[in-house]
């Protein structure tokens, strides 16, 4: 109870910072806040479909069904702070750019993705067993992930893309303003507790419904 | 693991023959991948007419005629298995493994034999200017390369579920994204007389992920 208090104050803290603390980067403007959601948001979906893709290795080892749980969960949570991060990033492009979409690299390689997590959890419904459902959507997750690499990091970088400099850039620097800078890891470090309160829900409540279906059949 | 060196060759060369022994009795996979692509390159050059002008678009359309026409068969390998009943017999004689690269490499030889049909009727449908033949077999060869070992794994997969048919298409077409805008891009740029070294570097590198990954992969695809 008194972390979601806790997370709840750092969340709204940051905010706070962020809108009325922390300055404007020139030239983007009010559009510059984006960026407390969006990267965010997108740095959630990477450490979401990383651990999943973990889980999935870790059961395809162990074959124990917890495993498959947090894959199943952590999937599902990055698929959602996908969505986030793909809307955030299309209303931003649709003020800086004046386009919602326009097929830029990194458009593509989000959209690549999100449907990529889409067919996992299409893969997932469609098997009934819960160990068969476990191994198979274990394999397709791992290979799932293979493809991460090359989205996030190889496309934008052999296409050329408008979008701004990403956090992990070429020239391995972050610049930004001091305040800026500060308002947006708290943002991170915010929405990476986010991601591990709903993550430990989502978990559960799988298990509950698993351990409801055993019981209904025993 | 599998057990490495001649027995493994002789295991996946045994495989590749049996696939093509089957396949050829019946040649309903090759028959149906055939037509699918022959009827979405009707369908294409119906609606576009004659492209000689645009190599901009030619790229692209190919490479949904050459995707569309896979995607009718590729899952075949590992579906007639089991719906063959014989899958258990196989695992017995072979390793996951060895049963894997013996399919992939049967599932290559149809993508490439596809290709050989498709990829002429479609320069002449559309017209256009020659493309630029060293890049562009090259890009083929790549791409069905990287269309082959993506799918065999999905089609292992998808076997095993319910909806087989309409499963297989819907889950290896977002895997197969990258590799369609690579390709795609590719096979305009060659068009266009661009380098498309970008495009071979992460179409090399996505094929060698896939395959690595497969190695370790097959092992766990069947447990009972």
């Amino acid at each position: 109870m008194i972390a979601k208090v806790l997370l709840f104050l750092w969340i709204a803290a940051a905010l706070a910072a962020g809108f009325l603390w922390a300055p404007l980067v020139p030239g983007l403007g009010a559009t510059t806040r984006v960026l407390y959601f969006h990267i965010p948001a997108a740095w959630i979906t990477v450490v979401a479909l990383g651990w999943s893709m973990v889980h999935s290795v870790l059961y395809l080892r162990s074959r124990r069904l917890e495993h498959d749980d947090h894959a199943a969960a952590a999937a599902e949570l990055g698929l959602l702070f996908c969505v986030v991060a793909t809307v955030s990033g299309a209303m931003w492009a649709k003020a800086v750019w004046h386009s919602y979409w326009n097929w830029d690299p990194r458009e593509t390689s989000i959209f690549f993705l999100l449907l990529i997590y889409a067919a996992y959890l299409a893969l997932r419904s469609s098997i009934e067993n819960d160990e068969r459902r476990a191994r198979l959507s274990a394999v397709y997750s791992a290979i799932a992930f293979v493809t991460v690499p090359f989205l996030i990091f190889v496309v934008p970088r052999i296409y050329f893309s408008l979008h701004p400099d990403t956090i992990i850039n070429p020239s391995g620097k972050i610049e930004m303003d001091p305040r800026i800078r500060l308002g947006f890891f708290a943002m991170l470090i915010g929405f990476t507790g986010l991601f591990a309160w709903i993550l430990r829900l989502k978990v559960r409540l799988v298990r509950i419904e698993r351990r409801t279906a055993e019981r209904a059949t025993a | 693991m599998p057990t490495r060196g001649s027995s493994f060759t002789v295991a996946v060369w045994a495989i590749l023959r049996k696939e093509w022994r089957t396949e050829w009795r019946t040649r309903h996979g090759l028959n149906a991948s055939l037509l699918f692509a022959l009827t979405t390159l009707t369908a294409v050059s119906f609606a576009v007419g004659r492209l000689g002008d645009r190599t901009d678009l030619m790229g692209g359309l190919l490479w949904i005629v050459l995707l569309f026409g896979s995607l009718a068969s590729l899952s075949h390998a590992f579906v007639r298995e089991v719906e063959g009943r014989t899958l258990t017999f196989l695992r017995l004689v072979a390793t996951p493994a060895a049963i894997g690269f013996g399919k992939l490499l049967f599932n290559l030889a149809f993508v490439l034999l596809l290709e050989l049909v498709t990829v002429p009727m479609f320069l002449v449908l559309m017209g256009g200017p020659p493309p630029d033949w060293p890049p562009f077999l090259g890009l083929l060869a790549l791409g069905g390369l990287a269309l082959a070992s993506t799918s065999t794994l999905v089609g292992a997969i998808v076997s095993q579920t319910r909806g087989r048919a309409a499963l297989f298409a819907g889950v290896s077409l977002p895997l197969l994204l990258p590799v369609m805008a690579a390709t795609v891009s590719g096979t305009r740029a060659q068009w266009q007389h661009g380098s498309i070294r970008s495009e071979v570097e992460l179409l090399a590198g996505f094929t060698a992920a896939v395959l690595g990954a497969s190695v370790l992969l097959y092992d766990h695809l069947w447990n009972d």
